[in-house]
């Protein structure tokens, strides 16, 4: 498992999936190449359906989704050249982690079912637990034992939802090691998540999902900085927060304050230049600093100004 | 165990693995008790037709029902599912190996229990041994059709134990015996006709008889694995986000 191959292409174009009323996914469109890649968002983002569809377990209500220039949806065949791990943890509990694999290796018809599974087992680190039932696993065990099942087969375009939920830091850093190897290879790797940090250390670049839309896209550097330039607000405490607001209004980088029993709101439009000026701001007017912290640094409020970008 | 045929053996390992198995073997042990208690404390000769009473009417759709909704009603319910989907097999693959299995493990149980019950009733002095076997080939074939039908339901709804209890009960207990010319859509009433002449037993009027009751079989078993097919073929699994 371990040439270079020509990578394949995930293509997204106009895909939507409602369901009733509701727009679980609108109107997204991207390719993905070799590298891996990283779907990005929040909790009910839409992520794991846009990943049903890509992987062909859901039709898009609008719009196409391929995987090199083959339709997905209803395509049993395409699934020679995917390997999904699922975001649900459900395995077949009265199986052992090799009979599982091996389950998923004799689906797939491979010609030497045993020798495969051995070398899938291998790869995640899970040979001295494979003779156990997966039921006895640990969440962090389960997670390893799919993505042994999902690369069995050894293709070329591997599917994850949320697979390092579980995992201990150890099993984490084994797992970016092996999906960075696989993407080195030139398979196509698209994984999602909702930690940022995760996403930050194992991808090469970033799809950003927030209610259904594609926030952004890109090179994940691009991203990270398009995240921590936007505009911010932090709330200060001090020894006096009247004569310190008044102080910053006539720094560039801030545009409002508002003062309030809490304390000195204070927004600014440049992250990085407004926490370089506030030691020095603080220490000219003789002011004693007892809190200064961002008030919308949740993922939920990086995504929602993505999207209203 | 997962060898060459890898959709029965987990199938097999799913529906022998759990409590639910050794209550179907239970209730299939039903119809030999009461025959024995019959046979000890009765002096009524048993007929045939108490094969239908003992075993036909509740046992075998019983067992039925509970295999034929688990085969891939559990999966459905438990995400599993996904593993059999995702891979590059045809769907008629998957329901075809379903069916077998849970109509296999349906007849492995229903099937002795018929010939039991009938050995049992031969040991009391009633002649019934042919009858029993007639009657226990006749749940094979019954069995097979309750199966499938009880799976196509459990490809549209998690509720396929509950819409199976009312066809068995309702349907095939009340309305099939009460509204004449409906045997043909009617599971038992098949089966009834299969086994009556295969045990030489008159036809009731009104009642069907062997060809008619093996093309009403026929008809369940291969309108049911299209249609459970056809749904797989389409099913969608919905995301949790």
């Amino acid at each position: 498992m371990s040439e270079q191959r020509h990578s394949s292409t995930i293509t997204v174009e106009h895909a939507s999936r409602w369901y009733g009323d509701v727009v679980a996914v609108n109107d997204i469109s991207f390719t993905v190449d070799g590298g891996v890649t990283g779907l990005l968002g929040p909790n009910g983002a839409g992520k794991t359906t846009l990943l049903h569809m890509i992987a062909g377990l859901m039709a898009p209500s609008a719009g196409s989704i391929r995987i090199d220039d083959h339709a997905t949806w209803r395509r049993p065949p395409v699934y020679r050249r995917v390997g999904l791990v699922p975001e649900r943890e459900s395995v077949y509990p009265y199986l052992s982690g090799r009979e599982f694999v091996r389950l998923n290796a004799e689906l797939h018809h491979l010609p030497d079912a045993v020798a495969a599974t051995g070398r899938a087992i291998d790869m995640v680190d899970l040979a001295d637990a494979a003779e156990r039932k997966v039921g006895t696993y640990s969440k962090g065990m389960r997670q390893r034992i799919k993505v042994a099942a999902a690369l069995v087969h050894d293709p070329p375009v591997l599917v994850l939802d949320e697979p390092f939920n579980g995992m201990d830091p150890r099993q984490r850093l084994h797992m970016f090691g092996l999906l960075r190897q696989m993407a080195a290879e030139g398979r196509t790797i698209l994984l999602s998540s909702h930690i940022l940090e995760e996403v930050e250390r194992i991808a090469d670049s970033v799809l950003v999902i927030y209610a259904g839309r594609l926030a952004a896209a890109g090179d994940f550097r691009s991203i990270r900085r398009l995240m921590t330039d936007r505009p911010h607000t932090f709330l200060l405490r001090s020894s006096d927060d009247r004569r310190l607001g008044s102080m910053l209004l006539t720094e560039g980088c801030v545009f409002g304050i508002e003062l309030d029993g809490a304390g000195l709101r204070v927004r600014t439009s440049d992250y990085g230049e407004f926490t370089r000026r506030m030691p020095s701001v603080v220490r000219d007017a003789g002011i004693r600093l007892f809190e200064l912290r961002p008030t919308d640094d949740s993922l939920e409020s990086v995504f929602g100004y993505l999207v209203g970008r | 165990m997962i060898a060459r045929a890898p959709i029965v053996a987990v199938t097999l390992r799913g529906l022998l693995d759990r409590k639910r198995f050794w209550l179907m073997v239970a209730l299939a042990a039903v119809p030999v008790l009461l025959m024995a208690m019959a046979v000890a404390f009765s002096d009524q000769p048993v007929e045939p037709e108490d094969f239908d009473t003992a075993v036909i009417s509740l046992v075998l759709p019983l067992i039925a029902l509970v295999f034929g909704t688990s085969a891939i009603g559990s999966e459905l319910d438990e995400g599993t599912i996904v593993y059999l989907l995702t891979k590059p097999v045809r769907r008629l693959r998957i329901v075809l190996a379903k069916v077998l299995v849970a109509a296999a493990l349906t007849a492995a149980l229903v099937v002795p229990a018929t010939l039991l019950t009938g050995l049992v009733a031969t040991l009391g002095g009633s002649d019934v041994l042919a009858a029993g076997a007639a009657y226990a080939l006749a749940t094979a074939l019954g069995g097979t059709a309750y199966v499938v039908i009880f799976l196509a339901v459990s490809t549209f709804t998690r509720w396929a134990l509950a819409v199976g209890l009312v066809y068995v009960l309702l349907w095939e207990g009340i309305l099939a015996d009460l509204l004449p010319g409906t045997g043909q859509f009617s599971v038992r009433q098949a089966t009834l006709g299969v086994a009556r002449e295969l045990a030489d037993e008159p036809i009731p009027s009104g009642a069907i008889g062997l060809e008619q009751g093996l093309i009403s079989l026929a008809i369940f078993i291969i309108g049911g694995i299209a249609i459970a097919t056809w749904r797989m073929s389409r099913y969608q699994v919905r995301g949790g986000d």
